[in-house]
């Protein structure tokens, strides 16, 4: 029995809008892919669980996609799905975070402004923000990965303005400590 | 001010998409995604149809015991008294059911007091231990035939002194004594369209006695009695183990009679 003619079975959906919805599923999920596992990167530091959290969110994307209907609002209910799968995994016993000393992938070493450079920044940023408490790490990238500004920020996380800006305040303030000296960049503006 | 923040931003924000990048192959693609949602989506389908099913299997067992509950405990009861009357025939005396309820009365359980004879389960008044758990009052209420089928003369040859279609009536009527033991009773063979339920309750003896049609009996001290729905009489009353103390349930003879009348 094909999708199409189960879902008649059922009555709720014809089978041409089947077949349009997992086309348009299908041309979201190219056009997201890549950006959701970055976020879910820096959200979990492990491209592995990077991808498992991302595909976790796609899947339960798909599973409500007939019923999302402002279509505006995907990216939106992906990041917060994603931000919520992060965080709660992460408070799991078996998974609690620690912070370490050492980064799981190695140190790289190489010269400055070089490929090698650009891995030493990655690991440094992203063994920084394990240091950072997952709600915090939750706002710093959103607001510097994916470049959403305070409102659309507590949107995606259900909470207020000022709550965004004080764990903006205090996400970096934890990430800058633990970086230390490693990232010029991250240092305050004078 | 506002400059040296945004340029920090920026700053911040170039860092961040640095890090992201050089991001392996994926590990997914499209076709795993729509598969796995269409798994979980068939296993949360049947998850919840086997719910559905269970929650049916449950409510058809509960009314199929409601519906065939009256009937059952007749039919047992009328296969006791058909029984008892074959043992007559083998010498053993014509007064079965009181006979097999006789022991349990003289004898209730160490729990409590807990019936030995429970009304749903009619075998039990042929289990020595009597150790039935005590029934809960909704399903004897679901034993009860509704109001317009009354329950009617017995069937046997001799009248079952602790009747479970009558039991199951009077615990409705009466949920103070659910659970109550049965109490002795003689060995006379009443006529076979009677029922009767005779109960130990705190401090004396509950009896409750239904007449077929045509039936009479004599007047009982404090006991109450009123035609039934079925053109029988049903007398209920109360002794006191002690002369002189005050009948048990005394106060709720009334209503409980005003509520088996049209059951009977």
């Amino acid at each position: 029995m094909s999708q199409g003619s189960r879902n008649r079975a059922g009555g709720s959906v014809r089978p041409g809008v089947v077949a349009d919805a997992e086309q348009e599923f299908d041309a979201y999920f190219r056009a997201r892919r890549d950006a959701v596992r970055r976020t879910a990167f820096l959200l979990c530091g492990d491209w592995h669980r990077a991808d498992d959290h991302a595909q976790a969110a796609f899947v339960a994307l798909h599973r409500h996609w007939r019923r999302i209907r402002d279509r505006a609002a995907l990216d939106a209910w992906m990041r917060r799905t994603l931000v919520r799968t992060v965080v709660d995994e992460s408070r799991r016993p078996w998974r609690r975070e620690r912070a370490t000393d050492t980064s799981p992938e190695g140190v790289v070493e190489g010269p400055a402004d070089g490929p090698a450079d650009a891995i030493a920044t990655r690991h440094v940023l992203v063994d920084g923000l394990r240091a950072v408490p997952p709600r915090q790490r939750a706002v710093l990238v959103l607001r510097f990965l994916e470049g959403l500004d305070v409102a659309a920020t507590a949107e995606v996380l259900g909470c207020s303005p000022g709550t965004v800006k004080s764990q903006t305040a205090h996400g970096l303030a934890a990430l800058r400590a633990a970086l230390g000296d490693a990232l010029d960049d991250l240092r305050p503006a004078g | 001010m506002q400059e040296h923040g945004e340029a920090d931003e920026a700053r911040i924000a170039a860092l961040f998409r640095e890090a992201a990048s050089g991001a392996p192959p994926p590990g997914f693609d499209a076709t795993q995604v729509v598969a796995t949602s269409r798994r979980i989506t068939r296993r949360r389908r049947s998850a919840v149809a086997g719910a559905a099913l269970a929650v049916l299997a449950v409510v058809g067992v509960g009314v199929v015991a409601g519906l065939g509950g009256p009937s059952d405990a007749t039919v047992t009861a009328a296969s006791g008294q058909a029984a008892d009357a074959a043992g007559s025939g083998s010498g053993a005396g014509p007064e079965g059911a009181a006979r097999a309820a006789a022991p349990e009365a003289a004898a209730p359980d160490a729990a409590g007091g807990a019936a030995a004879g429970s009304p749903f389960d009619p075998s039990a008044a042929s289990s020595p231990g009597g150790a039935e758990p005590v029934p809960a009052p909704g399903p004897a209420a679901a034993a009860v035939p509704p109001i317009g089928t009354p329950l009617g003369p017995g069937t046997g040859e001799c009248a079952d002194r602790q009747d479970p279609a009558l039991r199951a009536l009077v615990d409705q009527a009466l949920p103070e004594v659910v659970g109550a033991p049965k109490a002795a009773t003689t060995l006379e063979c009443r006529p076979g369209g009677e029922r009767g339920v005779v109960l130990e309750v705190g401090g004396g003896i509950l009896t409750v006695t239904y007449l077929p049609p045509g039936a009479v009996t004599a007047p009982q001290d404090g006991a109450l009695t009123a035609p039934t729905a079925s053109g029988g009489t049903v007398v209920v009353g109360s002794r006191a183990d002690r002369a002189g103390d005050a009948a048990p349930l005394a106060d709720r003879l009334e209503p409980a009679m005003a509520y088996l009348a049209p059951h009977l």
